[in-house]
């Protein structure tokens, strides 16, 4: 997949990107703020992305998920405040806590690359916080 | 006492006692003549004034308090009473009044009620001061707890990077056995500050995920993972050297099935009389895995269990390895639930 990432910790998001491609994705950029984070959503071609809530400038990320929900792009949020994340989750598919594992995360990244291939039948892991309306559909 | 002629031009006073003097401080002989407005002024109320006019010219009895004035111009609380007196024909022939000074009970009123506004004004200053102080301790705790998250990831991410980036085999299998043992302790922080009570933390769902997270990374289906869990809270000082006990047992477990055909793991945790119980029961071949590793997991296991009186008893059965831990319950943890 091509994945954006949106993280204003840069250790934290290079570490991240060293684990997705690892796991075989691309990806296509990180941003650290909103605007930023718009832009590359606008400008690049993506299949996924990762939200950090807090950014350079606040806690701008739900705004940046509602942004990519219009754009189609799936997504979820990773953040140490899941009480931020609005009722309707901004349409992301739901969020990674922080500080996750790396088994957390792995587990987390096999579950959201089978659901964004297709698969429904899948047994979330404790480590992906799922969004009320995709646990609702599932 | 006075009394009144209500015959003679504007109601004069005809007679006045001694008290009544004391009481206002005017002589007989100022008295006598005039009309009792003499004792009114600048803050008596008017309408209380009209209420007595209006009973004279009725003719009817009146109790009323009212503010009068002395001859010095200092004020009294006067509760005054005043009664026509009729003559055998019914005709009123004089008014007699009697007073009472309760100027004390009106100041100890006042004094009351002032006491009690300065009170509701003392509580309002407090309560906002109290509201203010939690609202900035709230604030803080919030900022210190994703401060503390963010710093146990970036550890976390400082060991991983250099994992992936080292070429020595000896030393990424160390950054990886620190990393496991950050990451147990980055779980206890994210578990005790999602639950409603910041206090309290769950042993039981806190394994519950650990194991499902380590074996689900594996990605083999020849380790079996089952679970016997029930709520086991603990006081969130103790929830550290638990996630490392659990850590290191079911690390331990995994580890040694890792190297041949898997095997089965069973977890338990669990109240039993008194006592809060972990259980770790694995099929696993017995391994000799790195004899450093092992002994660093026993020197973290005994250390963990000694901060919280925890017993730890491994048997082995054959092909099954299996460890209790057993923990004395306090009074505190005892009634957690009720």
């Amino acid at each position: 997949m091509n994945i954006l990432i949106v993280e204003d910790e840069a250790l934290l998001a290079l570490e991240l990107e060293s684990e997705l491609e690892a796991a075989g994705h691309t990806v296509v950029g990180q941003a650290m703020s909103s605007m930023q984070a718009k832009a590359l959503a606008d400008s690049e071609p993506m299949d996924f992305a990762f939200v950090d809530i807090q950014l350079l400038d606040g806690p701008s990320g739900i705004e940046v998920g509602y942004h990519l929900r219009e754009k189609g792009v799936p997504y979820v949020f990773v953040t140490g405040n899941l009480k931020r994340i609005p009722p309707d989750f901004a349409g992301a598919l739901g969020a990674i806590e922080k500080p996750y594992t790396m088994n957390g995360l792995e587990n987390a990244l096999a579950f959201i690359e089978r659901f964004v291939g297709g698969e429904r039948r899948d047994s979330v892991p404790p480590s992906l916080v799922l969004a009320p309306w995709l646990e609702a559909t599932l | 006492m006075i009394i009144t002629d209500p015959r003679q031009p504007d109601n004069p006073i005809i007679f006045s006692n001694s008290a009544f003097s004391d009481l206002t401080g005017y002589s007989q002989e100022e008295l006598i003549g005039r009309n009792c407005r003499l004792l009114q002024g600048a803050a008596t109320d008017m309408t209380v004034v009209q209420d007595i006019r209006e009973a004279v010219r009725s003719e009817l009895s009146i109790a009323v308090d009212i503010l009068n004035y002395r001859k010095d111009g200092t004020s009294f609380w006067n509760a005054l009473f005043i009664s026509p007196v009729r003559d055998q024909a019914g005709e009123v022939i004089y008014f007699f009044a009697s007073q009472l000074d309760f100027t004390h009970v009106m100041d100890r009123q006042s004094e009351l009620a002032a006491a009690r506004s300065a009170a509701e004004k003392e509580v309002v200053r407090r309560t906002k001061d109290l509201r203010d102080a939690l609202e900035a301790k709230t604030l803080l705790v919030h900022e210190v707890d994703h401060r503390v998250k963010n710093n146990l990831l970036t550890i976390a991410s400082i060991l991983k990077l250099q994992a992936r980036l080292t070429s020595d085999e000896t030393v990424r299998r160390t950054l990886r056995s620190v990393l496991d043992r950050v990451e147990a302790l980055s779980t206890v922080q994210r578990k005790l500050f999602t639950t409603a009570d910041v206090e309290r933390f769950d042993v039981a769902d806190f394994a519950r995920d650990l194991a499902t997270d380590v074996v689900g990374a594996l990605k083999r289906d020849d380790i079996e993972l089952s679970f016997t869990v029930s709520p086991v809270l603990v006081p969130a000082i103790k929830a550290s050297p638990l996630a490392l006990i659990l850590n290191e047992l079911v690390g331990d477990a995994v580890r040694r099935g890792l190297r041949d055909g898997g095997g089965k793991l069973h977890l338990c945790v669990e109240r039993l009389n008194g006592h809060f119980h972990i259980e770790v029961r694995d099929t696993m071949q017995q391994q000799d895995v790195s004899r450093e590793d092992q002994e660093f997991s026993r020197m973290i296991l005994a250390t963990c269990a000694r901060q919280v009186s925890a017993t730890i008893t491994r048997t082995q059965n054959g092909c099954e390895t299996v460890v209790d831990v057993e923990l004395p319950v306090d009074s505190i943890e005892e009634d957690w639930k009720s």
